[in-house]
């Protein structure tokens, strides 16, 4: 029997660049019951009191991530419990660097633990920002529909020495991963995706966003908001992005030998 | 010394070749400059005065308003405003500005800047005036975000450079260290403003001091407006230069200009514009133009390029709108516009980007970042999306509220014009991006037009 979901969107009034934001609006339309609480940056977060089914934390600027840090870093312990525990997270593009171990931004004077849920740090470069596409393969949907995604970025990501085995979002099969040389973007323990693909990636790819509402609610048959047009656009997305032509050099990953 | 000369000569000399062929050669000379000096910005002598203008938008307008305006003050400006607005463009107009002895031949120089090239340009032009004009969302690839670009200038700024800010602007009206002189302008309240943030692309929501959500004395748009703090006291700065009383029907608005007040000519009523015009006015009078003088001058200053263009075709008036892609923020100004209209609409939407389409794939998380929700509203009976991207066009359309049995989708940008319902319509909009203006824009309207001649002609 289906039930309502409850969603928390953290820091909606500094994390709502590049159009991540509407992932959630979008999500909210795949199920209009659906709760979603809009967690501001002097709120105490939802999570912390009682359950959610998802969370979720979209781009926001480099003074962004380090508000975002302060406010969360409370609450580490409780994170960790959660994503324990098999609560949903979904962290799209740099609000996944936020739970590293370490951002280091020598352009704008900075080098600051992160939250530290993950063993991974984030290197910025403000005059290096890359551009690139990225196809790969997700276990949820599997070859047939692999995610389609966009990096545009200041920040290369990369575990930390010594650090075991850190599973990604998704493997590339076109495009880069966490960094220039690795096919491995992202992360994700249990049901925690962090990925720093950009925008409405829910939008992008519904295959996928059909998988992650079925896995929130499994007693409900999960529904497309305009399916239609969504699929159509992912069939021509992905009619492109199967097409050699538009891709280019600095989107391969760089061997390290 | 004899490097700067050789530069000189190399990049006239490269100007004279180009014009031969009868090219504008403005481009092309400075990069030459700039492969022989790469400090030639800062290495070749400036005219006494020099004013950088940058922002988002309106820096073109403002910069042209400026030169037309000191000209005719009888000064001799030296401006890239044939030219282009990044570090090629200022290298090849600030030697433009100066003999083949090196000397200055301009009494002041009004430079157009890049706000992303300022960390190339700045440094070198050292301007005695900056003015910002505003900072909001842009390519999401090349300028990331507002604060980002802000960071950029504030970065390659000079100690000595004075500042003319937007203080409706809480990103651009922060450029700057404690060193930078700053003066503010902004408009007064309007009657279409509101009293908190909506939309999509709002980049200052909460507190820069305390981190708690700003109140507004006035919203306008994205982050433009006067805010303060009900926690902490932070408040806008206050601005000695503003616009008020804007009569768009008569042509007039008051301009508060340093302590004194001034009935004036309204340039263009767009909101943008009244912004570039106190600003235009602020510049002048940092630069100890007679406030008189300034006032006078605006009664003549040509009113800018619109963006649009509107004829009446058989009782249908047909719109274009420039509505340029892969930028929300000014998706949603050309959006906001079109709904301004009060008769019963119909529309043909061409915004994907040329440049992407087939070397590429867009990426289209820009048309989140745009107010699509205006375009939700019954008195818009169809929308016919063209272009490759057609699809994330129409699903971005039905879950900003489109009714979806109103959206059409085609192939071809062109054929959109074709299948446009026009029956029963008052306005029929044609908007279309920056680099299909030509390709897709002209023959649009031309379809359309011819249609609803043809509509008349079988009428009667």
């Amino acid at each position: 029997m289906s039930r309502a979901l409850t969603i928390e969107v953290l820091y909606p009034e500094i994390a709502n660049l590049h159009g991540d934001n509407a992932n959630i609006g979008y999500l909210a339309q795949c199920r209009p019951d659906a709760r979603v609480i809009r967690t501001g940056l002097t709120d105490t977060p939802a999570f912390v009191a009682g359950p959610v089914d998802l969370v979720y934390l979209g781009a926001m600027t480099e003074q962004g991530q380090l508000k975002a840090i302060e406010r969360l870093r409370p609450h580490r312990d409780r994170i960790e419990a959660l994503i324990d525990a098999g609560t949903a997270f979904l962290f799209t593009h740099n609000a996944l660097e936020v739970l590293g171990a370490r951002i280091r931004n020598d352009d704008m004077h900075y080098d600051v633990p992160g939250v530290g849920v993950f063993g991974f740090e984030s290197t910025l470069r403000m005059f290096g920002r890359y551009n690139g596409k990225v196809m790969g393969t997700v276990p949820e949907v599997g070859v047939e529909h692999p995610v389609l995604g966009y990096k545009s970025q200041f920040s290369m990501v990369s575990a930390v020495p010594g650090v075991s085995a850190l599973p990604g979002f998704l493997t590339a099969d076109r495009g880069i991963g966490r960094n220039m040389s690795t096919d491995v973007e992202g992360v994700r323990r249990g049901s925690f995706i962090g990925t720093s693909l950009l925008g409405p990636l829910l939008i992008v790819n519904p295959h996928f966003t059909r998988s992650l509402l079925a896995q929130l609610d499994p007693n409900s048959e999960p529904t497309l908001a305009h399916e239609q047009f969504a699929l159509a656009a992912y069939e021509a997305r992905l009619s492109d992005f199967r097409d050699e032509r538009r891709w280019h050099r600095f989107e391969r990953v760089q061997s390290t030998c | 010394m004899l490097r700067v000369l050789l530069t000189i000569w190399a990049v006239k000399l490269s100007a004279l070749a180009i014009r031969a062929l009868g090219r504008p050669g403005t481009h092309t000379p400075g990069l030459i400059a700039r492969k022989l000096h790469p400090g030639i910005i800062g290495a070749v002598r400036h005219p006494a005065r020099v004013v950088a203008v940058t922002g988002t938008n309106g820096k073109t307008t403002v910069a042209n308003l400026l030169a037309e305006a000191l000209e005719a003050e009888d000064l001799r400006v030296a401006s890239n405003r044939s030219g282009s607005n990044i570090a090629a463009g200022v290298a090849t107009a600030l030697i433009g500005a100066v003999t083949w002895t090196g000397k200055p031949k301009a009494d002041i120089a009004i430079i157009e800047m890049d706000e992303r090239s300022a960390a190339i340009i700045l440094p070198g032009l050292a301007p005695d005036v900056m003015v910002c004009m505003n900072l909001t969302r842009d390519s999401i690839k090349r300028n990331a975000h507002p604060a980002y670009i802000a960071w950029i200038l504030s970065s390659a700024l000079p100690e000595r450079t004075s500042l003319v800010l937007n203080a409706d602007d809480l990103i651009a009206s922060s450029l700057g260290g404690d060193s930078n002189s700053r003066t503010y302008f902004a408009v007064d309240r309007m009657a279409t403003d509101g009293d908190r943030p909506s939309g999509a692309a709002v980049d200052i929501a909460i507190c820069p001091v305390c981190d708690h959500t700003l109140s507004w004395e006035y919203w306008r748009f994205n982050h433009i407006g006067k805010a303060y703090c009900t926690a902490c006291g932070f408040r806008s700065p206050e601005a000695v230069y503003r616009a008020h009383e804007v009569d768009a029907a008569n042509g007039r608005l008051r301009l508060e200009l340093d302590g004194e007040s001034h009935p004036a000519r309204l340039i263009n009523d767009n909101i943008v514009n009244i912004y570039n015009e106190i600003a235009v006015a602020a510049v002048l009078d940092r630069l100890g133009v007679p406030k008189n003088r300034i006032v006078a001058a605006l009664e003549h200053l040509q009113p800018p390029t619109t963006r649009f263009a509107a004829e009446m075709v058989a009782g249908v008036q047909l719109v274009r709108l420039l509505t340029k892609g892969l930028v929300g923020v000014a998706c949603s100004r050309a959006f906001e516009y079109l709904a301004s209209f009060r008769g019963r609409k119909a529309v043909v939407l061409n915004i994907d980007e040329v440049s992407e389409r087939v070397t590429d794939v867009e990426n289209t998380a820009w048309t989140y970042d745009a107010d699509y929700e205006y375009l939700a509203d019954d008195s818009i009976g169809q929308i016919v999306v063209g272009g490759v991207r057609r699809y994330d066009q129409a699903l971005r359309l039905a879950i900003a509220g489109v009714d979806p049995e109103r959206i059409v989708t085609v192939e071809s940008e062109t054929a959109a014009a074709d299948l446009v319902e026009l029956d029963g319509v008052d306005d029929v909009f044609n908007l279309h991006s920056v680099h299909n203006a030509l390709s897709t824009g002209t023959p649009v309207q031309q379809r359309l037009r011819v249609r609803l001649e043809r509509s008349t002609q079988a009428a009667s």
